[in-house]
């Protein structure tokens, strides 16, 4: 039977490489554990793997070596519908739609199921709820492509919140937002993790902001995760 | 000393452009009947094409016309003959949208499995690697004259073209929107309708478009061989060698064609992308080249 610590982690990652070939590994991590509720900042460099090794905690690029274990199930086997959301750094929304039929998606990832073509009143009412939550009520209806960069930060998040994920990935979701807006967005989704027990892993390129924001944070260099020790605060760091 | 060979893309033309002449020259057995060709040109265009039989856009004899004079031409054998192609071409195109859409899906190989990709593409191959003016003779063997066979034959072709440009657009999609719905867990077919199709919408739209305009311009000459429309009635006056009349018909294919171009082009200028930015053009720039 599992310890109480052990089933309270929700992503495990085991000896993994992350790359694109074989021959060209990113990095490497040999332990990385993230427990429910809790919030995990990535840093370091650019170009270094970050965003790479979060594609690769949501199944969208495959490991080079190791296990990766999301919400019980160990890729390629993918976590249960819905539980794992992912704000990709270019967001990812379709442009030509609505900012409800974008947030919809995530809706639906939650509360439809794979087969129905009609979205439920429900979903329609839970992503019309986020929506709201994240300050675009007025936009509801507007295509995606005429939004700012911010209000489209602001649209991606809603989807992945929409989905009422157990895990969070959310890669520079709070860059191009004003300081109002990104500490508005960034408190909701801190409240959802917090609310909902869910864990967060941001990747984040501003080490300051992701210290504000994460329980823990780890910085990502020479090819390996290292824990983050700074003078001023030193975070316990479990890889 | 040897000097390093560059090749530049000119040198590629050129090569090209000697080796058409070369196949060319080898083609022609006597390039003396060429000599005749103008003289030929000028006396056809005299003594049978002009001036052009407008006897076109009268009513026919038969059956009685019962139009008021002011719109009798609606009885004429081209105002028939052109409604009838631009019908063809518009039920084709909508037939072919509807099943070339699924098919396109399940060929893109970012939505289907790669198996459904290479079944499908195949078909959409095979439908059109025939030009529709053969798939027409083959549906009037097969059910005989009529709109109904060139309706058939539009459509079968039109789906291996338009399925061809709907897979390479849903291809070229950007994939961050299937990515985050595939970390999601959305399935193949919840992807396929709710990301994929709004996605490429547009370019979708735009190709249904071009190709009710490219059905018009098609459908104007498989009526040559029975299947309907304008190209019955070309055919009918070929027969009896009224080139005059031919050359009427031929005129009104081209000014409805136009007109169609040009709608084609301004309904498709509100599906791109950069629909605010493209001033799109006036019908006095369209026919001037000035605004």
């Amino acid at each position: 039977m599992l310890s109480r610590s052990e089933s309270d982690i929700i992503v495990k990652l085991d000896g993994v490489t992350i790359g694109y070939e074989e021959n060209n590994p990113l990095a490497t991590i040999p332990s990385l554990l993230i427990k429910r509720g809790e919030i995990l900042a990535i840093a370091g460099p650019s170009g270094i793997g970050k965003s790479t090794l979060l594609k690769t905690i949501a199944g969208l690029v495959s490991p080079l070596r190791g296990t990766i274990e999301v919400c019980g199930a160990t890729l390629p086997k993918r976590p249960l519908r819905g539980d794992l959301g992912y704000i990709p750094q270019r967001l990812g929304l379709i442009r030509h739609a609505s900012v409800m039929h974008n947030v919809l998606i995530g809706s639906r990832a939650s509360m439809c199921g794979s087969m129905q073509i009609f979205t439920p009143k429900e979903a329609k009412e839970s992503a019309r709820n986020v929506i709201c939550e994240m300050g675009l009520e007025h936009k509801i209806w507007e295509p995606v492509k005429r939004l700012s960069g911010g209000q489209q930060r602001r649209v991606a998040t809603a989807r992945t919140l929409a989905q009422a994920p157990k895990v969070i990935l959310a890669d520079e979701f709070l860059s191009e937002l004003d300081d109002e807006t990104m500490s508005h967005v960034a408190e909701t989704v801190v409240r959802y993790a917090r609310e909902n027990n869910a864990a967060v892993i941001l990747v984040e390129h501003d080490v300051s902001r992701a210290r504000e924001l994460a329980d823990r944070l780890v910085v990502m260099d020479d090819g390996r995760l290292n824990p983050f020790i700074s003078s001023t605060k030193t975070l316990e760091v479990k890889i | 000393m040897i000097s390093k060979l560059r090749i530049y893309p000119g040198h590629i033309f050129a090569a090209l452009l000697i080796l058409a002449l070369v196949v060319m020259d080898r083609s022609v057995d006597d390039w003396g009947t060429l000599s005749n060709g103008f003289g030929n040109l000028v006396s056809f265009f005299h003594d049978s094409l002009w001036p052009p039989d407008w006897s076109v856009l009268e009513p026919r004899g038969w059956p009685e016309c019962t139009a008021s004079s002011a719109v009798d031409f609606t009885c004429s054998t081209a105002w028939i003959g052109m409604i009838e192609t631009l019908q063809i071409a518009f039920v084709s195109t909508i037939l072919a949208m509807t099943i070339s859409l699924p098919l396109a899906l399940l060929a893109a190989k970012n939505v289907g499995t790669f198996r459904t990709s290479v079944v499908i593409r195949f078909i959409l191959a095979a439908f059109r690697s025939l030009p529709s003016l053969i798939w027409a003779i083959f549906f009037v063997i097969l059910i005989g004259f009529g709109t109904i066979s060139g309706i058939f034959a539009m459509t079968i072709y039109s789906i291996g073209y338009l399925g061809k440009l709907q897979y390479e657009a849903i291809e070229g999609m950007n994939s961050l929107p299937m990515e985050a719905a595939d970390a999601a867990g959305l399935s193949r077919f919840e992807k396929a309708i709710h990301v994929v199709i709004p996605e490429s919408a547009n370019d979708l739209i735009s190709q249904v478009i071009f190709m009710f305009e490219y059905n018009v311009r098609h459908g104007s000459i498989i009526g040559v061989v029975g299947a309907g429309g304008i190209g019955y009635y070309i055919e009918r006056s070929l027969f009896f060698l009224a080139y005059d009349e031919v050359l009427a018909y031929l005129i009104i294919i081209f000014a409805v064609v136009i007109v169609i171009d040009f709608i084609s082009v301004y309904a498709r200028s509100f599906f791109n992308d950069d629909r605010n930015a493209v001033k799109r053009p006036s019908w006095k720039a369209f026919f001037t080249g000035h605004d």
